[in-house]
């Protein structure tokens, strides 16, 4: 989103002087959420700040205007991890996740097979479901579906239920979007990691993971895709 | 309802369930106990020496000490919580968690009216009703001593909902307390009404309190509409101004607490778009 007057410029660098000035908690929300809706790349920095000031709302927003903004704000986010601290870096993974460029997904992998936050994982999950692949050569893009499937399958016995929620989720998104870059062998080890969340087999996995892992199923065996 | 809390100690310590049995028998180490029955509730162990190992723990008792770290007769209370969630095979623990519910500790009061309503101890019914019935300003009172009501009026009102069929008199005792001061307990009530009656109208106020300004009553409604499982909050749940793990720790509930025959397409899209 590349602004089309300076109206909008001159406007960003005033929210971010209003977060810079906020006073007050809910103060600091509002100039967030302000800064967040410009979807300006020039807020970038400032909002990765907010990450690391332990307010979990301002954060939440903050990430949302990262999403928002999208690819340009992928390289200062990877730039930021080595520094921040644990709190802004779960919030940076949630944010990579959001925003599902390819270049997030050794962060994504590491989140889901290490971090110590379900919220993290469950977010690290999702995203590895749904990276937007288009821009890469065919053969580079099936190498990397291949890595979230397996950091997904690894993670279907994580013992937080809404990880391995998540784990069926991103399963499913790459069933169903990236079917044509699995190859038979990888597809029948997706379908069997679903089917048996689905059964029930082990008593940590509760009846919505069932659920949602047969629902997974039922759309993928309805998608038409080459391997239904 | 309170709020799960949002960190879990499993991590910490990950041990086996011949381990959590092993601690729970060393009577000399609170703490190790407190530990052994919160891991055999959660892993809802099944072996032979659980339940007599939890039933010889709900009768502990250790005021809280200096230095300790956990609450006052926290065994006790950890032990009266577990065998809540071991299902049926916990029948024999029920005559004790009536005992409990006289106890003179509030927690272990507490702890027991939860256990009863997870375990449908239906017996347990005009117990729960009697700790109930000189209400909202008698048993919902606070007590002198402390930040807690008379009685553990959340707890009781949420077991009783629990336990599943009610006649008039049950009904009118739960409806006293929509008049509570306190909007979590008014959270509790309308939950029970809505399991028992099946009446939209006391969704709708579920819905109503899902947007009261403090946090924590929002909290409270979330995981109350979640218990009922009364799928037509999904939308209202997804849209309050909460954290999404709670949000889908209440949507979970509107999956998993009544049975369906669909697929509950709307409610999975929802949680999707909250990972």
């Amino acid at each position: 989103m590349v602004p089309d007057d300076m109206n909008s410029q001159t406007s960003v660098e005033q929210r971010i002087a209003n977060v810079q000035s906020a006073d007050s908690a809910e103060a600091l929300l509002s100039a967030v959420e302000h800064l967040a809706a410009a979807k300006h790349p020039s807020a970038t920095a400032c909002l990765l700040e907010i990450l690391g000031f332990n307010n979990p709302g301002a954060a939440v927003a903050a990430v949302d205007g990262l999403i928002a903004i999208g690819e340009p704000a992928v390289e200062p986010i990877l730039a930021s991890l080595g520094t921040n601290n644990y709190g802004a870096r779960a919030w940076s993974v949630r944010a990579l996740a959001g925003i599902a460029d390819p270049r997030g997904l050794e962060v994504l992998e590491r989140a889901l097979a290490t971090d110590i936050g379900p919220s993290v994982r469950r977010a690290a999950a999702s995203g590895l479901g749904r990276l937007d692949l288009r821009s890469l050569p065919d053969e580079q893009a099936s190498g990397l579906v291949e890595r979230c499937l397996q950091a997904l399958l690894l993670a279907c016995g994580d013992g937080e239920w809404i990880v391995r929620y998540a784990v069926v989720v991103g399963l499913e998104g790459l069933a169903l979007k990236q079917a044509e870059r699995i190859s038979v062998l990888s597809f029948e080890a997706l379908r069997h990691a679903l089917a048996g969340l689905a059964a029930g087999s082990d008593p940590l996995t509760p009846v919505v993971v069932q659920r949602r892992s047969a629902l997974a199923l039922h759309r993928i065996d309805h998608s038409g895709g080459p391997h239904g | 309802m309170s709020a799960p809390s949002s960190t879990t100690i499993e991590m910490a310590d990950p041990i086996d369930e011949a381990e959590a049995l092993r601690r729970l028998r060393a009577t000399d180490d609170p703490s190790a106990q407190y530990y052994a029955a919160w891991w055999l509730g959660r892993h809802r162990s099944q072996h032979p020496d659980t339940l007599p190992l939890l039933l010889a723990a709900m009768r502990q008792r250790r005021a809280r000490q200096l230095g300790d770290g956990v609450e006052e007769n926290a065994v006790a209370r950890n032990a009266t919580r577990a065998v809540g969630k071991l299902g049926p095979s916990a029948s024999e623990a029920i005559p004790v968690l009536l005992e409990l519910l006289d106890d003179p500790d509030y927690g272990l009061r507490e702890a027991a009216a939860r256990s009863l309503g997870e375990l449908k101890a239906t017996v347990a019914l005009p117990a729960l009703v009697a700790r109930l019935r000189s209400g909202p300003n008698v048993a919902g009172a606070r007590a002198s001593d402390s930040a807690n009501l008379v009685e553990p009026c959340e707890a009781l009102l949420e077991a009783i909902g629990d336990l599943g069929p009610s006649d008039e008199e049950v009904i009118g005792v739960l409806e006293s307390f929509l008049a509570h001061e306190r909007p979590v307990v008014q959270c509790s009530a309308c939950r029970s009404l809505l399991q028992l009656t099946q009446e939209p109208r006391w969704g709708e106020r579920l819905k109503t309190l899902l947007l009261h300004p403090q946090l924590q009553v929002r909290r409270a409604a979330l995981m109350d509409l979640g218990a009922t499982g009364w799928r037509p909050a999904a939308q209202a749940i997804a849209a309050t101004l909460a954290e999404n793990s709670l949000k889908l720790i209440a949507l979970r509930g509107l999956v998993e607490s009544a049975p369906s025959d669909g697929l509950d397409e709307e409610i999975f899209d929802v949680m999707d778009g909250l990972l």
